[in-house]
């Protein structure tokens, strides 16, 4: 077993635990937007942690995986942003006690 | 331990996997058949179309599992969709 | 009555089918024409892929078919929408500079993906039609993603003409020298390099190139008939 091999256990493992956390996390938050930072971010830590440690644990793969977590590094923020400003657009509001909605707020001027 | 390597064979979890996907991908087809909403009715498509591709990926068919995932969860989908917007969003 | 007559007949479809899938063993033995052409496939064709060289080497005439019936589908989609203008769009429906830029950054992504799934069509799984899905995909992300973006029409209908020659050229050449229709001329390599298996490659490239630019050219035309440009 060498040092490699290591490396890429670890990765694994800690994708593993990203990805149930992010699981974990779409059940149990309360509204929609907080469920989708579970589910986006802890899954894109835990996606591109567990791709890039079974590159290491094959190293002939090592490229094509780093392409392949530098694509999931891109796309996956751009798609959670895309589905967060579609939900704000069909009138989906947070549940918050405050009533804070800083990005109706920042986009008053060009709504009207 | 000896409980453990008898029940968690590769061979039965692989056939446990099937069946599981199996069930899911009937209940997904009769989600998507008794829909009103024709929206959620393609999401159903989809999900169909997607849980058929994981599992022809499971029968060692990775040529179709791929033909599947590119044309029948991304392509027609996004087809019915843009009819969609041109028709209306509800059934009569 | 209706229902239970229809039970009825699904209960009867379902005993048939049962009855006649339950004795085909799956899995176990092949059968005769399966196993001649498993066993035949690698030095007969040079493809490591049994499936690809099923579709472009053995049924290579049945794949030209289903070419031209895409093309033909693309064309009466064409024809059937042809000058039709949707609604004038909602202005708050344009997208946002991140999904722009995004768009624009992921799109070589896809498109080296698509090229790579139908350069490797010969070895690992996947091939023209498959990567030529995903390079469509691409532009659907791109007519999305920028607004007022269009399909430069005629550059598809170039690359697509073009690739369409290169298949029917590629099989004219088997006639020309002195054998069937898109039979192998090129020499077969050794299994599993890129550069192998002969006219496989270069049909599957242009299948790929076709089957690409046709999809985009159809994403393009249902959008812009949807969206209504002023």
């Amino acid at each position: 077993m060498n040092i490699m091999t290591i490396i890429g256990m670890a990765l694994t493992t800690q994708g593993a635990l990203f990805l149930l956390l992010g699981a974990i996390g779409i059940v149990r938050m309360p509204d929609m937007y907080t469920r989708m930072q579970a589910g986006t971010k802890a899954t894109t830590l835990g996606a591109m942690s567990f791709i890039l440690g079974i590159g290491f644990m094959e190293p002939a793969w090592l490229l094509k995986t780093i392409l392949i977590v530098v694509f999931i590094a891109l796309s996956n923020p751009i798609s959670s942003h895309a589905l967060a400003r579609a939900a704000h657009r069909s009138g989906i509001f947070p549940l918050s006690r405050e009533n804070i909605d800083l990005y109706k707020r920042d986009n008053q001027e060009d709504k009207s | 331990m000896m409980l453990l390597q008898w029940t968690l064979t590769p061979d039965l979890l692989y056939q446990a996997g099937t069946g599981i996907l199996l069930f899911l991908l009937v209940v997904a087809a009769i989600f998507s058949l008794v829909q009103k909403d024709l929206l959620m009715a393609i999401v159903g498509t989809s999900l169909v179309s997607l849980i058929l591709s994981v599992l022809f990926l499971l029968l060692h068919a990775p040529d179709v599992a791929l033909t599947e995932a590119a044309i029948g969860v991304a392509l027609t989908t996004v087809i019915f969709l843009i009819a969609l917007r041109k028709t209306g969003r509800y059934e009569e | 009555m209706k229902k239970l007559l229809a039970t009825f007949l699904l209960g009867f479809i379902g005993f048939y089918l049962y009855t006649a899938f339950a004795g085909v063993p799956f899995g176990e033995s092949k059968m005769k024409v399966g196993k001649d052409y498993l066993e035949t496939t690698v030095p007969k064709t040079g493809a490591v892929n049994t499936v690809t060289s099923i579709v472009v080497n053995y049924r290579g005439f049945d794949t030209l078919g289903e070419v031209t019936v895409l093309f033909l589908a693309a064309t009466g989609l064409g024809a059937i929408l042809f000058g039709m203008k949707g609604k004038p769009e909602d202005k708050h429906r344009e997208p946002s500079s991140i999904l722009t830029t995004g768009a624009k950054a992921l799109f070589p992504i896809i498109v080296l993906l698509g090229a790579y799934i139908f350069i490797h069509g010969h070895l690992t799984p996947g091939g023209g039609f498959q990567g030529g899905t995903i390079i469509a995909t691409g532009v659907l992300m791109l007519i999305l993603g920028i607004k007022k973006f269009h399909a430069n029409h005629a550059l598809l209908s170039i690359m697509e003409s073009l690739a369409g020659i290169t298949f029917v050229v590629a099989g004219i050449l088997g006639l020309a020298f002195g054998k069937t229709f898109l039979e192998n001329i090129l020499p077969l390599g050794t299994p599993g390099q890129v550069f192998s298996a002969g006219v496989i490659p270069i049909i599957y490239v242009a299948v790929g190139f076709k089957v690409g630019a046709e999809l985009a050219g159809v994403l393009d035309t249902m959008m812009s008939t949807t969206r209504g440009e002023e």
